[in-house]
């Protein structure tokens, strides 16, 4: 007969040992909850985008690393990890709202000057799968702090918070990867 | 970067993280602060001004216990706050206490009332307790906002109200002992209001000082 033991009971088992500095126990954990708040999230706020959904579920990881002290092992962990996805969840309602409230949506409104060249509709981006290519040639730090910064369009505090980065660090990676894009798509406009 | 890597991340960090001791036992063990405190502060007044000084009357003592045990609630209040999955009507129980403590006061207006033929409010303002509680109130519940960062801000607002109304319910016991009152409601209006008025600027100014831990990796 199978003696393994509940579910939740192994969840707690693996939070104690992680309690205690464990590792594998803690990786193992986190591996078992993320579906688990994954589908938290989801459940209550359905009309989230896959990425919005990915940015919830990796800060109420970063949460659950935060106060992992507050679990008490004697206690089932599901309760408790249900309980901080509630209130990351929130969190993020307010946070959203409140971003809301002080940015507005704007079309893409034709910008227009005096100047002929300025209305010229001729004018393009570059080319978009260049820029790609130049940003997989560069360093992993940097591309990084590109696709975060630039792409994702994250804060700085929140690329930090993501990588671990201090905020100097993201500053400079940005600002050398935008010099070697720079140069990158300068070389191959004059092929 | 993705949950995966977050996550490895994440393990790669982990480092011991010992079990907070459950609300009641830290409760117990700012308790031990508190009156230590006070007992500091009775003895420093004794020493310099007649005991008689205090009359205390069943009343009287009925209204600083009341106080004391609003406190202690108030506080174990906020220290399981703090802790993910705990009931959200922690607050309940400091809200009674809060609401008797009222009452005994208002109790305490109407003897005065029958004795004295007046309330005796606008023969009394008292800003010194005002300042006395709110610098005692800090050293009482600097302690507190200690042991409250360690823990889930999940709800800041309330965890600050109810830390701010743990530790000046003790600084209300501090003030009624360096600054008897003659008129009950002169302490429901004063000491009431300073109470009212401090736990509410915590709470307002909560998400400042009650902030999720740093979030950042290492």
């Amino acid at each position: 007969m199978d003696e393994s033991p509940a579910p939740d009971e192994h969840l707690a088992r693996l939070m104690a040992r992680a309690q205690q500095g464990d590792s594998n126990a803690y990786v193992t954990l986190l591996r078992a909850i993320t579906p688990r708040v994954r589908q938290l999230v989801r459940a209550r706020r359905g009309f989230l985008g896959e990425s919005d959904v990915e940015d919830v579920v990796q800060e109420v990881l970063l949460s659950v690393h935060a106060v992992r002290a507050t679990y008490d092992p004697a206690r089932p962990l599901m309760p408790w990890l249900s309980a901080i996805v509630r209130h990351r969840l929130a969190d993020a309602g307010r946070r959203h709202v409140r971003q809301g409230a002080h940015e507005i949506g704007v079309d893409d409104l034709d910008v227009t000057f005096q100047a002929p060249p300025a209305n010229s509709r001729e004018e393009t981006f570059g080319d978009p799968d260049a820029l790609a290519q130049a940003i997989q040639t560069l360093p992993p730090g940097q591309r990084q702090a590109v696709e975060l910064l630039k792409l994702r369009e994250l804060s700085l505090k929140e690329a930090s918070a993501l990588t671990g980065m201090s905020i100097g660090a993201l500053k400079i990676a940005t600002h050398r990867a935008i010099a070697t894009l720079r140069r990158a798509l300068r070389a191959s406009d004059e092929k | 970067m993705r949950t995966d890597e977050l996550i490895d991340r994440l393990g790669r960090d982990v480092t011991v993280a010992q079990p907070l001791p459950a609300p009641g036992i830290r409760t117990a063990m700012w308790t031990v602060w508190a009156v230590s405190f006070l007992v500091v502060v009775a003895v420093m007044m004794f020493a310099v001004m007649s005991s008689a000084a205090v009359t205390a009357t069943p009343l009287y003592l009925v209204q600083q216990s009341v106080a004391l045990v609003t406190g202690i609630m108030a506080a174990r209040a906020a220290l399981a706050s703090v802790i993910p999955g705990t009931s959200s009507r922690v607050w309940v129980l400091p809200a009674i206490g809060a609401a008797v403590w009222g009452v005994s006061l208002l109790w305490g207006g109407v003897l005065d009332l029958q004795a004295s033929g007046t309330l005796g409010v606008a023969s009394q303002s008292d800003w010194p307790c005002v300042v006395s509680m709110t610098a005692g109130g800090l050293v009482v519940g600097s302690p507190l906002i200690w042991m409250l960062r360690r823990g889930a801000p999940l709800t800041p607002g309330l965890t600050a109200f109810l830390a701010a109304l743990a530790a000046l319910s003790f600084a209300n016991i501090e003030a009624c002992l360096t600054r008897p009152h003659a008129f009950a409601l002169t302490v429901l209006l004063w000491h009431g209001g300073t109470v009212a008025a401090v736990a509410a600027i915590c709470a307002l100014t909560a998400h400042r000082w009650l902030r999720w831990p740093d979030l950042t990796t290492r």
